[in-house]
């Protein structure tokens, strides 16, 4: 009932209000034109047509987006779209998650529609935004050379951080480690010596909420875990694709791991306490380290004030690895698989690349990002900034934007200075300290198949990776003995055909980005 | 000529005498052609490279190849060996319980005792599978879980059961029977229920015991329950509950946990390969076929009980 109230006070509000770019030098069509749309994500299986964004972004263009999306019943968005293509019932405008891989498969068998031309005739801002980053424009290619969507752009370069007890640090009398050396030193010290002085050995120095965190961890040993955001990922090195578990840096790493595993400076249940890992260890004031989210991370200083007595967990450079790289290796991808794409049943294809370029310009750009100017932020010296309503209403800033269908999976370039005015002080000097050192490492942003290719790949690879991922668990665990076990493991990474993987995604690479 | 005309009246008359209870079957029937009999239309991709755009018509024919990848891939071979296993545990340990649960039940004097306890039992069968793997991952914790803590106090190490291969099966068989058998007694409780009274009306008479009336009254006579209810679990021997086990395994127990279910979800739907995981599903059910046609022959060679 509550919800229906706001939305109705939302829905009041947009009506009354004055026309706030009656110039029109935005319009695109002169009678309103109605467009359908598919959207699918994770906060929201469907397009709410009243979105204040949907109302102002209608005002200014005249194109009007009507809900059209398929197996809203489902949260996974694979099941979704796969549903909409069996129907065969294609909406105007596909949009959501991940649609990366399904418009690049089924563009070129003539599901969606090209975009380079369009882009390139009467879409200037994102031609310029491409202009300006060809990398891109490459990496979400299909394999026929054509793009097929206009991808969600995030903005801001970190990601993860290694974060530490510092309050733990000062009770011990430690400084922060600064290589791999004295971590080790570090985290001894905090299995062995009580730094939550209750007399018990219960510290548990390593922690992630996700296992593959831990893995990231190999980088100390100038290993690698993955080549992009996503994990175990492939990575390039010297223009050659290569899969991280297959190099020797991997197998050093992995062996240390498995030694600070046994010596109980991990967390013992690292594979199965889960999403909810760190809430628990913070909060009982049991866990000395981890790698993770700067925002999130951050917000349990202020969350656990007065529960754990001087509780201060700080982000701290990423200690220098063996040959003394600092590196940290996850960082945000420039691109997302996520955006909207134009389906062949599209009868007014020009105005629909016409509208997805509102969202490049000048207005378009404020409107997807911070919401509707005066309802939720103001534009104060030329800077947007958010009202106080947003800013402390508490509810997360990013939740109270997909409620306006701000900040929500269609395709648009994100805004850092969104994320950046409800930061905590605490990961906004994080992200300067890393800013500061060159720490970010290129990344592998991702190939098209043809469809040759595809099949190899789909044939091989999920077999490769699910024998990759027992291997790893069981070297953690002990079962086995990385250093003993590697001729083996890569042998028989060959017979599952890990080199045709490999030779397919390197002939997909070339043909993608040159040599 | 005539015989055939006689035969559309009796027909026409059976129908007008009986419709009501054709109406009654309509619904089963309709649900059986839209859910079961419809959908196998779509088993040929199996058969095919099967695109979601170009549709099940559009898509070409392959033969065999999706069999030929399966069946060259250890780790479905893997897969349907762990199902096998999996299953025939569950079977030889999960199929006594609840006859062993009802005979128990059925001996129990004390009403309030009886009723309290079945409904204890019955009970986790409506726990969603979800919870249930909560609580199995919390109980068999090493530093939390109630398992741990009494191993620790009877001086036992602590194991990290659900990363140990060599543990995946017993807990998942253990789990399921706990879940289950309550429920599954159910059945037997009915036949028992059925059992003619004066049969043990003249066995107490001779002076039997109660042991005896167990083992030469109630047994036999429900053993045409038992059999087709092992018929039917035979039946559905490769559908190993796979929901659990992806709640519960790991990459590190992937040795003794994959199941072709698993396997198939892992490589057929999340990384979209419907035809892939066709192929896999329709040698499932073949497989199935086969084994529910030898149980039913075998029984009604032996026991002359059987399905059909």
């Amino acid at each position: 009932m509550r919800k229906m109230k706001l939305a109705s006070a939302i829905l009041m509000t947009t009506a009354i209000a004055p026309v706030a770019h009656a110039d029109g030098h935005l319009q695109i069509v002169d009678e309103p034109l109605e467009l359908t749309i598919h959207m699918h994500w994770p906060r929201a299986q469907g397009y709410n047509e009243e979105y204040p964004v949907e109302l102002a972004a209608r005002e200014m263009t005249g194109i009007h987006l009507l809900d059209a999306t398929s197996g809203k019943n489902t949260t996974d968005h694979n099941e979704a779209i796969n549903l909409l293509l069996a129907t065969g019932d294609l909406p105007d405008i596909v949009g959501g998650h991940r649609i990366k891989d399904a418009v690049n498969q089924y563009g070129p068998e003539g599901a969606f529609v090209p975009l380079n031309d369009l882009i390139e005739e009467h879409a200037p801002h994102i031609k310029a935004f491409f202009d300006e980053r060809p990398d891109i424009a490459q990496a979400i290619s299909s394999w026929d050379g054509n793009m097929y969507y206009i991808p969600y752009l995030p903005d801001g370069k970190f990601g993860r951080a290694y974060f530490i007890r510092q309050d733990w640090l000062d009770t011990l009398g430690l400084e922060q480690p600064q290589d791999v050396n004295e971590l080790y030193d570090v985290l001894v010290a905090f299995r062995d010596n009580d730094p939550n002085g209750n007399g018990l050995k219960d510290e548990i120095p390593i922690f992630q909420r996700q296992w593959e965190e831990l893995i990231r961890y190999v980088t100390l040993w100038d290993g690698r875990s993955s080549g992009s955001d996503t994990y175990h990922d492939f990575m390039v090195v010297d223009g050659q694709l290569q899969h991280p578990y297959a190099t020797e840096g991997y197998r050093d790493g992995m062996a240390h791991l498995a030694k600070w595993y046994a010596e109980g400076l991990i967390d013992p249940e690292i594979f199965t306490r889960g999403s909810s890992s760190r809430d628990y260890l913070l909060s009982e004031n049991l866990g000395g380290m981890t790698h993770d989210w700067f925002a999130s991370t951050s917000g349990y200083n202020a969350s656990l004030e007065g529960t754990v007595e001087g509780f201060n967990f700080v982000p701290y450079l990423p200690p220098a690895s063996i040959s003394g790289v600092r590196m940290e290796e996850h960082r945000r991808i420039p691109f997302k698989p996520d955006g909207w794409a134009i389906s062949h049943t599209n009868e007014n294809v020009v105005e629909t690349i016409k509208y997805f370029d509102f969202f490049f310009t000048e207005e378009g750009r404020l409107l997807s990002n911070f919401g509707v100017e005066g309802d939720t932020w103001n534009m104060i010296d030329g800077e947007p900034v958010f009202t106080d309503e947003v800013l402390n209403g508490g509810i997360a800033v990013n939740t109270q934007m997909y409620e306006v269908g701000a900040q929500i999976q269609r395709g648009y370039w994100q805004d850092y200075r969104y994320e950046w005015q409800w930061t905590a002080e605490a990961a906004r000097e994080g992200i300067e300290l890393y800013d500061a050192n060159d720490l970010l490492i290129d990344q592998f942003l991702g190939v098209a198949f043809n469809e040759d290719e595809q099949r190899i790949y789909d044939r091989n690879w999920t077999q490769i990776q699910t024998y990759m991922l027992e291997r790893q668990q069981a070297w953690i665990l002990g079962t086995g003995d990385i250093e003993a076990d590697w001729d083996d493991y890569v042998a028989q990474l060959d017979r599952m055909g890990y080199n045709d993987v490999i030779a397919v995604m390197q002939a997909a690479y070339t043909r993608q980005y040159g040599n | 000529m005539a015989d055939h005309t006689t035969r559309m009246t009796r027909i026409v008359d059976h129908l007008r005498a009986n419709w009501q209870i054709y109406v009654l079957l309509a619904p089963t029937i309709i649900w059986f052609l839209v859910f079961l009999y419809r959908p196998m239309y779509g088993l040929q991709i199996a058969f095919k490279d099967y695109s979601v755009f170009r549709g099940i018509e559009g898509s070409p024919w392959i033969g065999f190849e999706h069999f030929h990848t399966l069946f060259g891939s250890d780790q479905f071979i893997r897969a349907l060996k762990n199902t096998v296993i999996i299953s025939m545990l569950t079977l030889v340990f999960g199929f006594p319980m609840p006859i062993i649960l009802a005979l128990m039940f059925n001996e129990v004097l004390n009403q309030t005792y009886k009723k309290t306890v079945q409904t204890v039992v019955y009970l986790p069968h409506f726990i969603s599978t979800v919870i249930i793997s909560g609580i199995v991952i919390t109980a068999f914790s090493p530093s939390s879980g109630v398992v741990n803590t009494v191993l620790d106090w009877l001086g036992f190490d602590k194991i990290y059961f659900l990363t140990k291969p060599e543990w995946f099966r017993p807990i998942f068989i253990g789990s399921g029977i706990w879940q289950e058998a309550g429920f599954s007694s159910i059945v037997f409780l009915a036949a028992i229920a059925g059992v003619n009274p004066s049969l043990y009306e003249s066995a107490v008479v001779d002076g039997a015991s109660r042991w005896q009336m167990m083992w030469k009254i109630t047994i036999p006579s429900i053993m045409p329950t038992i059999i087709i209810m092992l018929i039917i679990r035979i039946g559905n021997l490769l559908e190993v509950g796979f929901e659990l086990i992806i709640l519960l395994y790991q990459p590190a127990t992937y040795q003794t946990a994959d199941v072709v279910n698993t396997y198939i979800y892992r490589q057929g739907l999340q990384v979209g390969q419907y035809d892939l995981a066709a192929a896999a599903g329709l040698f499932n059910a073949v497989v199935a076929f086969v084994l529910v046609m030898t149980a039913n022959t075998i029984s009604k060679r032996y026991s002359r009980t059987s399905l059909w």
